[in-house]
Formats: structure tokens, sequence, C-alpha cells
């Protein structure tokens, strides 16, 4: 898989809680604790049998200071090798295919989890904001999402009317999956009146944030063999971050997705993104999504709401992250997700998937960006 | 956010496209962090200077770009940034949004090579359009903030120029910042069994593991040893054994008790987790002579209601058996 490596890594099996918008009646731990558990379920592998656990969490969000410590019980991890990345899942993904490539570990535990309903979620953006400048004037990630959709929008002459089909898309697929708490799917009309909240963005045009946990367990080839008769196959991964002051980046697409991208593309050998089976991205709003497709190579510039539904790869069969963002764990539901379509354990992927591209992304206007490619 | 603050907000968000969530009780937190944070050369230049109504840029001598405000790095190629500029205070309009914070826009002063959101006054998002003039609003008092510019306002003439800067306020080369944190933490079936125990019949209860027996205080799911469900429910008394203790001198945010007071590792009986409290009903200097590993400590109850919290116990107090 990786240069200099004939290692494959291989996902084998993984668990998620249902998102829905508070788990009230659950503690970190007891999400955490359901979705090992789960994950390790059916595989014939046993705790003792995990190499190492790499956990995703935020501690702004958790509301205590090195939470991975306090949760180490829960995941697993007694006197484990244990790392926590405070990025989005799909980061612990990234560390842990990277240790199993190298051949110094051969199973591994990936975990992300988020009670954002316990916090306050514009706090949490407000601080990874720049204190001098940034802070005071109230910049956020609501800030940088409305300005990012007004740049799209005027760089390619596009009206705003465009955002609610994609945001329709997306929660209509979320009503078909099972994982998803979805009372009633919204309609491009409902959607087109609901409230503006960063303008030219609408309350429904944004990611709605929700509580759960992913954990899935990656391994070697020669473990896979064993164990699972339907592996998953890591074939590239990339990952890119752009510029922290936000007035220095692009506004109109995400360069640095777009090279995160590439050099998953590269790794994987894939030169036209468009024959992939099927997308599952992440995004902070339905003007990110756009371009965060495009930027995946699925899509012109200006033209990603063109593609849904269309011939190419199937777009985010999930639900994608509009109406179910655990922040730090949405890029690994998203490889979750792929996963479980890749091996037809779920009835909401295309039919006969093949291949997937999976994106996550981190910071106040997804500064941040990791892209798997995943194969069967 | 006091507890009804916080059952309220969980209630709201219940309300929202999913399931409707059931009101769960709720424990409050808060984290307030206060740092004193340092502004570097660039924003210490910066800050000072808006007192004189200027606004202070870096010049990038790789790249020439003029940067505002004023950093000590650039952001485009990361040259190290020593000359301030002094730039127009007006410009144009980048781009714009409204959130729930008011509207915020991207100015690009006037010769600048990069924008900077600051909030808009005086006008409304119908107003507003890409490429308007915008001019600084200064405020009545300057503190040393961003926020001497109370924001900008549309208007402005073209045909300022950027030059050299004449320094004449002292740098702001520290800034107080306080960040508040608010949270409403869900105890879950596991603690909320132990806090409703504490609450209704100052019962302690743990969970045992079936695989290594140990009974865990707080209880949990899984042992955190064996990796198994742990399953019975068992009550454990309020009277243990010192396994660790410190006399605390130091003062330190966050603390709930004034110092000096012993801290201390409990192991209570009939469990096989260490709980931390406090060991007091004894004088501190003879807390130093007397207290031992080992030492026998029996809880002391609060009066009136319990809350359902560990603080219901005031303290352990050591049961000496000579």
């Amino acid at each position: 898989m990786f240069t200099g490596s004939d290692n494959k890594v291989a996902i084998v099996a993984g668990a998620q809680t249902p998102f829905k918008a508070a788990w009230a009646d659950r503690q970190h731990v007891d999400l955490i604790g359901d979705v090992i558990n789960g994950a390790l379920k059916g595989t014939g592998l046993r705790i003792q049998d995990v190499d190492f656990v790499i956990d995703s969490g935020s501690d702004i969000l958790d509301g205590r200071s090195i939470s991975n410590c306090g949760f180490l019980g829960a995941m697993g991890a007694h006197q484990k090798e244990e790392s926590r990345v405070e990025e989005d899942g799909l980061w612990a993904a990234l560390y842990g295919a990277t240790k199993i490539g190298s051949g110094s570990a051969e199973v591994g535990l990936l975990l992300a989890y988020s009670k954002p309903s316990e916090g306050s979620v514009p706090a949490f953006y407000w601080s990874q904001c720049e204190p001098f400048y940034q802070r005071p004037v109230g910049f956020g990630q609501a800030a940088a999402g409305g300005l990012q959709a007004q740049s799209y929008l005027a760089r390619h002459s596009l009206s705003d009317e465009i955002f609610a089909d994609v945001v329709a898309h997306d929660w209509a697929n979320a009503a078909r999956n099972p994982a998803v708490d979805v009372e009633a799917a919204p309609s491009a009309d409902e959607i087109r009146s609901s409230d503006v909240v960063a303008a030219p963005l609408r309350e429904l045009e944004m990611a709605r944030q929700v509580d759960g946990a992913v954990a899935m367990v990656i391994t070697s080839e020669r473990v896979a063999e064993r164990i699972c008769p339907d592996p998953v196959w890591i074939t590239g991964i990339g990952t890119a971050m752009d510029q922290h002051a936000f007035s220095m980046r692009e506004r109109d697409s995400l360069p640095a997705c777009r090279a995160a991208a590439e050099a998953a593309y590269k790794r994987a050998g894939i030169d036209d993104p468009t024959t992939l089976s099927l997308a599952e991205v992440s995004a902070s709003s339905a003007a990110t999504e756009l371009m965060v497709i495009e930027a995946l190579g699925l899509a012109d510039p200006g033209t990603a709401a063109q593609v849904y539904g269309g011939d190419g790869p199937a777009i985010n069969p999930s639900g994608g992250a509009l109406p179910a963002d655990p922040i730090m764990a949405t890029g690994l539901a998203r490889l979750h997700e792929a996963a479980l379509q890749l091996t037809d354990r779920v009835d909401h992927g295309p039919d006969g998937a093949t291949s997937a591209v999976v994106h996550g992304a981190g910071g106040v206007g997804m500064q941040n960006h990791c892209v798997f490619t995943l194969e069967v | 956010m006091d507890t009804k603050a916080a059952a309220k907000k969980m209630e709201m968000r219940g309300k929202g496209l999913g399931s409707s969530v059931t009101e769960n009780p709720v424990f409050p937190g808060r984290i307030e962090l206060p740092y004193t944070l340092t502004t570097g050369r660039a924003a210490a230049t910066f800050l000072a200077e808006l007192a004189n109504h200027k606004i202070v840029g870096s010049r990038c001598p790789r790249c020439d770009g003029i940067f505002v405000p004023a950093q000590d790095f650039c952001a485009a190629c990361g040259t190290s940034l020593d000359e301030f500029v002094e730039v127009p205070a007006s410009g144009k309009l980048s781009g714009y949004t409204e959130t729930a914070d008011g509207l915020i826009g991207l100015v690009r002063l006037d010769g600048a090579t990069n924008d900077f959101p600051h909030k808009l006054l005086d006008t409304q998002l119908g107003e507003l359009k890409l490429g308007a003039r915008v001019e600084a609003s200064w405020a009545a008092e300057a503190e040393g903030s961003i926020l001497d510019i109370e924001g900008f306002a549309l208007g402005g003439d073209e045909g300022g120029e950027v030059k050299p800067l004449e320094p004449g306020a002292e740098p702001v080369l520290e800034q107080k910042y306080e960040m508040r944190l608010d949270y409403a933490h869900s105890y879950g079936p596991y603690y909320g069994m132990l806090f409703d125990g504490l609450a209704t019949s100052r019962r302690i209860q743990g969970t045992r593991c079936p695989s290594c027996e140990r009974v865990l205080v707080p209880p949990r799911e899984y042992c955190d040893v064996c990796y198994v469900r742990s399953g019975e429910w068992v009550d454990v008394a309020d009277t243990g054994t010192i396994k660790a203790f410190s006399i605390i001198h130091l003062e330190f945010v966050g603390q709930t008790r004034e110092p000096p007071y012993v801290y201390a590792e409990i192991v209570l009986d009939g469990s096989a987790t260490r709980l931390i409290h406090t060991v007091a009903g004894i004088d501190v200097e003879d807390a130093k002579e007397r207290l031992q590993i080992g030492t026998k400590v029996r809880a002391v109850w609060k009066g009136g209601d319990p809350i359902g919290s560990l603080e219901d116990i005031e303290y352990f107090e050591p049961v000496f058996e000579d």
C-alpha cells in the first residue's frame, strides 16, 4: 500500500451507536463501551489480541482535560499502547493504518466519539480561532460557512437555491439509514424556508451536530485472511492542511482537500475518481459539501450540485455529515459507512459497489482534510 | 449554565428533526480558564497603535505583500516580518455574512494584500454589496483590543496610501483572556444508579467484575482490566482504608476546599478501587503524625437532604484503633 511497503491494511469490522441530537441518558463511556464491544463482536478477536487503540475526541467538547485518560477503561485500552488524536477520527484511521502498514502491529482498534449536546458547539470552534484578531469580532464556524457559501455562489454565478436540493438529497438518504435518527426528512421547500443563520446559508443547510460513537477494527492482511470473509482494503490515504488564517485561504474551493485527494488517488493508482462506486464525505454546510465533491475530482468547479443522483459515484448514501455530524467522529463514521456498503451489510448502499472514496475534515471553515480510498 | 437551563437546552435540542429527547437530569459543569496571552511583537504594535487611530500592517520583504493586521510571520510564504507600515483605515468589502453574532465582513484595506474579518456597523444585509467601500469606525475609548475599531461602516474615500509606521504607542505586550465553557453532562445508567442511591438513601453502590471479582466504584459497564461486562450491583460500606494521602498546602484554580487539607485515596470496605476524597475531623498537624497508609476511615455525611453527589460525604474521618 505505502511506498516501500507491501503490507496491506484491512478493515474487518466496525460498530456505531445511532446518531441523534442528544444521547441524554448515556455518558461518553457508555457510548464508547458499546461500540468497542460491538466492533470486536463476531471477529473472533479478544481484547488481548488488540495491539493498539487510537481514539479521537475533543477535550473542549468533553469538558475535561486529556479526556481519553478517563475513558481508557471503556475503550479497552488498559495497559495497552493507546494514543489520542485531537482531530477527526479519520486521522485515527490514518495513524492506525500507517502503523499496520509499517509492519509494527497487526490488530488495531480505532475509536471516535462525541457528545456536542453537552457543551457549546460555537465555543468549541471559537476555541480554535485566533484570540487577538478573530475571536473578539465574532468570527467563528458559522461566519466561515456563510463567507464560503457567498464566495462559492459569486464565483460560479449560482443562486442559493441550489443548496436546498443537496440538503434534501442527504436527509432523504439519512432517513433510509437506520443508524441516523431522523423523524422526517425535510423537503427542499422546508429547507428553503428555514431561518437564515449564516447568510446566505439557512439553518437546515448547516451540518446538524449529533451525539454518537463509532469504532473499527483494522488488521494486517495475515490476520484479515484468518478472521474475515470479506475484508475492505485501504488502497490510498492522503491528508493536507490549509492556512490557519481563514481570510488567506481560497473561499470558493478547498485546495487542501484537493491535495489530500490527489495524494490518496496517487497511492491507490486511481486516475479517474468518477469511476468509483461511492463517496462518503464530511461537510460543515451544503456549500462546503459541494466544494468537497469538486475537490475530490467528482465534479468540475461550480457543478457539484448536478452530480447528485447521476452516473458517477453515489454521494453520501448514508446521508453524510449534513444530517448527522458527530464532530470528531464524522470522518470515521464515513469510513465505517463506506465499509458497510462495500460489504453489503446495509441496504442503503449502491448495488454492486466495489470501491469508495472517504473524506473527513477538521478546523474552522474546514481547514484540514483527510481522504481514504477503499476497495473490495 | 445552571441545571435548569441545561435541561431546557436538552429539551430544545430534542425539538429538532430527530426524535424527542426525554428530559434527563444533568450534571452542570463549568470550566473557567484564565490566561495572560503574550501578544508577540506584531500584535503588540497593532493593538497599541489603535489608540492613535492607526491601523498597522506588516510588509513581507520576500513576497512584497502587506498583511493586515500586522503579523510576525508572512501567512503566504512564512518569512519573518519586521517592517511595520500604516495602512489606510478604509477599503472595500470582500465578503460578508450575518450570524447570531451580527453582521461580519471581510475587509480589504486599501493597499493590503489580504482580507480580515470584522464587524459591520450601521447597515443591514440587504444594503451590502461585494466591493462596497467601508471605513473604520473608532471606539470612544481605546483598550488595546481589536475592538478599538468598533467595526466598519459603509463609506470612505479611495486614494489612501500605505506609509511607513511612525510608532508612537507603548506596545500591548499582554492581554488578559478568560475562556469559560459550560456543560450539561449526562449521568448515564451507571453513574445515575450510584448518584440516585446517594440521593435517596446514602447508599454507595459498585459493580462486580465476574472475571476478577473486584467491586468497582464508581460502577461501570466494563471492567477496565478484564474488559468483560460487569453485572452484579453490590452495596459497599461507607467505611474504608487509606491507601495514599497528601496534605495539600498549594492553592490552585478549580480548588473546592481551602488549604491546608488532607487529600486521600480510600478503598471502601467491600470494594477494590480507590475513591478520591478528603480526610478531616483531625487537626492537619496531627494528621501528619498519625495518618498512615492503612488507617481506617469512615464517611461523615452532610446534614440536610442529600443532593446525589460524592459531595454528600463531607469528608472521611480517621478511626484510630488504639
